[in-house]
């Protein structure tokens, strides 16, 4: 390597490196405390000093999937032996399971709303983007800073007609209406994103196409979309994050039987008051595809939180 | 650089020709790839947009339907705007708005520039460090209560382990005095990483012959800084800026899993005061207006914040 | 400045848009100051007005 004035030395890249690594470390530390209390007793999890060791168990994932209710020792006598090891940890708090929880319900809500409009947003967001980085679209300036602006609003005021409109609709609490909304608001992102992605494609490629014989159709689905393809993967996460994480229309809108994990994981509590360690449970159940995806994404996310406009 | 063979054709074609034949029926293309999109866009933001403005001008309440809707002019706007309560929630966003911009700016902007020195293994750790901003906003509020509990909680515990206060004699949330703060920090340990991004990215684009250039012109690091580094990376800075400012403006999922606007009204953020009027006590003409206004108040934000985007992009 | 009040009586674009953006920032900032309840009242004319203006002013030749 050549030297260079602009290269750091050594020793500030040692000094940078541990100042770095100091505020990740304190960063990270409540999502590993989670992680943790996810695993701890319900005595653990309240102990005082925390406890920074502990003997972990399943308790909090146990009681996260189960509906429980405290026994007396007629009661367990009566249920007789535990039948497997989830219920022998219920019955090691001295409590019987009576039935599944419905957190398992409202994690499925969160996977089929959220692949749901990830889908039909990516289908609507790729042929709008290209059609505004190929064709000459009038009033295109106005059209995507129109599009952009609807992501811009503040969700709870945009949920007073909405809720109005669904009501009359019939779409209150579906998984459908859920979609619709969802697509609505991540359209601009992919939109924005993937005309980005679009627009680095040369147009050769399928003006080639086009002398091949191919239709206009042909040349998009056969040439566009295949070199596409990391961008449309990376947007679709993007879409999917956002509705996964939703919070403020699904608590608006929704209420049972489309009502997705996020408002839910704040409601669930045990037997006696909060259950921190099933609440935490949930939580990293949650949080943990978000981290996966979050690491298949880190080339593109400049480009997803700038709408396109940083391509680094 | 390799040369396949679509290459070379896109390379034979006589420009004119491309032209003439990418010329056919485009328009129809383009209207039935843009059409679906706008569709959508109007049934379910531009429509609800017009009959919220509408109803602004009404005393419509949902929970009583039956009751003869009357227009009001503009009297809802007239007692939103004089309404030293909601005033007062103005100012509890403006504090949150405030100070987390401060914090994420600073911070955001000092770790970037440390990441920028490129010390081996930054990669790894700024994906670390960038996990909080990924999560949900809502599940986040309800784990920082955790952290926050008076006694167990792991935030009282490390403060209390480095300052000797009593864990148990402050609640971070339960005090009129730290909650407003409880918010700033909980948002702060989120989003300081977008702000870190969006530096990063404007650290990076400045490209290194000007550091050269100013180096033989033997100006100090000090000076290269203020005069090289600090004005390059303005344009991306004032990008997260914004970016964060309409954010926070309308921040609602967060700070009601945390706070739930109280205690008191210390941390009703303008969002949740919106809520409260419009989905509990059903005040739906009353906030309608109100919502009315915080759709302006966004809307030309959002048009500065495009402004600035183009600028980034030019670069 | 010269070139900017140029700007502004030939119609052009850039300072309008500057303009516009000055009244969109002074209403928020009267929306949310705590010292007078009279600047909140009329800071929602103030950003409408520039709002409304910046929407216009961006159709103006560069």
């Amino acid at each position: 390597m050549s030297f260079s004035v602009t290269e750091p030395t050594n020793r500030i890249k040692w000094v940078a490196g541990i100042l770095v690594v100091g505020y990740a470390l304190v960063t990270i530390a409540p999502l590993l405390w989670i992680v943790a209390t996810g695993f701890k007793s319900g005595p653990d999890s309240i102990a005082y000093p925390p406890k920074v060791l502990f003997e972990p168990t399943l308790e909090g994932y146990v009681n996260l999937f189960t509906d429980r209710t405290r026994a007396t020792q007629d009661m367990l006598d009566a249920a007789g032996a535990p039948r497997n090891w989830y219920e022998q940890i219920a019955r090691d708090q001295g409590t019987v399971i009576t039935g599944a929880s419905r957190y398992g319900e409202r994690f499925l809500n969160s996977v089929i709303i959220g692949f749901g409009s990830t889908a039909l947003c990516m289908i609507l967001g790729t042929a709008a983007a290209y059609a505004f980085s190929r064709f000459r679209v009038p009033l295109k300036d106005d059209l995507l800073f129109f599009i952009l602006s609807t992501r811009m609003m503040p969700p709870i005021a945009v949920a007073i007609p909405i809720f109005l409109m669904f009501r009359n609709l019939g779409l209150n609490d579906t998984h459908l209406g859920m979609i619709l909304l969802y697509t609505a608001v991540n359209l601009s992102l992919s939109v924005w994103l993937l005309k980005g992605f679009i627009d680095e494609i040369p147009v050769e490629y399928e003006e080639a196409a086009l002398i091949d014989g191919y239709t206009r159709f042909q040349a998009f689905y056969k040439v566009v979309l295949p070199q596409a393809a990391t961008g449309i993967a990376s947007t679709a996460i993007f879409c999917l994050i956002f509705a996964w994480n939703e919070y403020a229309f699904a608590v608006l809108l929704t209420s049972g039987t489309a009502q997705t994990a996020p408002p839910f994981i704040p409601t669930i509590i045990g037997t006696s008051g909060k259950d921190w360690p099933a609440v935490a449970a949930g939580a990293t159940i949650f949080l943990v595809p978000v981290m996966v995806f979050t690491i298949l994404l880190r080339k593109h996310l400049l480009r997803g939180i700038t709408f396109g406009a940083v391509r680094k | 650089m390799t040369d396949t063979p679509i290459d070379k054709i896109a390379r034979a074609t006589p420009a004119g020709m491309a032209r003439r034949i990418r010329g056919f029926s485009d328009r129809t293309i383009a209207w039935i790839f843009v059409a679906p999109t706008i569709f959508l866009l109007l049934a379910v933001n531009i429509f609800p947009l017009i009959w919220t403005i509408r109803l602004s001008f009404t005393d419509f309440r949902v929970n009583r339907p039956n009751r003869e809707v009357e227009w009001v002019g503009l009297r809802n706007y007239e007692r939103i705007l004089t309404d030293p309560d909601i005033w007062a929630t103005m100012q509890a966003t403006a504090h949150f708005l405030i100070w987390t911009i401060v914090l994420q700016v600073l911070i955001g902007f000092a770790l970037a520039y440390l990441i920028n020195k490129n010390f081996r293994g930054n990669d790894l750790w700024t994906t670390i460090i960038v996990f909080p901003m990924m999560l949900s906003p809502a599940v986040v509020g309800n784990f920082w209560t955790f952290l926050y509990q008076p006694q167990i909680g792991l935030f009282n515990y490390v403060i209390a382990f480095f300052t000797g206060v009593d864990p148990a004699s402050f609640s971070m949330i339960g005090d009129v005095n730290l909650a407003p703060w409880a918010i700033v920090i909980a948002d702060t340990w989120m989003w300081t990483p977008f702000v870190m991004l969006i530096c990063l990215a404007g650290l990076r684009s400045i490209p290194d012959s000007i550091y050269e250039a100013a180096e033989c012109d033997r100006a100090s690091k000090w000076r290269q800084f203020w005069t090289i580094t600090v004005p390059m990376v303005l344009p991306f800075l004032m990008l997260a800026v914004l970016f964060r400012g309409i954010e926070n403006f309308k921040m609602f999922d967060l700070v009601v899993q945390l706070t739930g606007g109280g205690p008191g009204n210390t941390t009703t953020l303008t969002s949740i005061d919106l809520k409260r009027e419009a989905f509990e006590k059903w005040r739906t003409g009353y906030s309608s207006a109100y919502a009315v206004i915080l759709f302006v108040t966004v809307f030309g934000l959002a048009s500065i914040y495009v402004k600035a985007l183009n600028k980034v992009k030019q670069r | 400045m010269s070139g900017f009040i140029n700007g502004l009586l030939r119609l052009r674009r850039g300072p309008w848009e500057m303009v516009a953006s000055v009244l969109i920032a002074l209403g928020v900032l009267m929306l949310m100051q705590p010292f007078a309840i009279g600047l909140y009242s009329w800071s929602f004319l103030v950003t409408l007005t520039g709002t409304v203006l910046f929407v216009i002013v961006s159709h103006f030749p560069e």
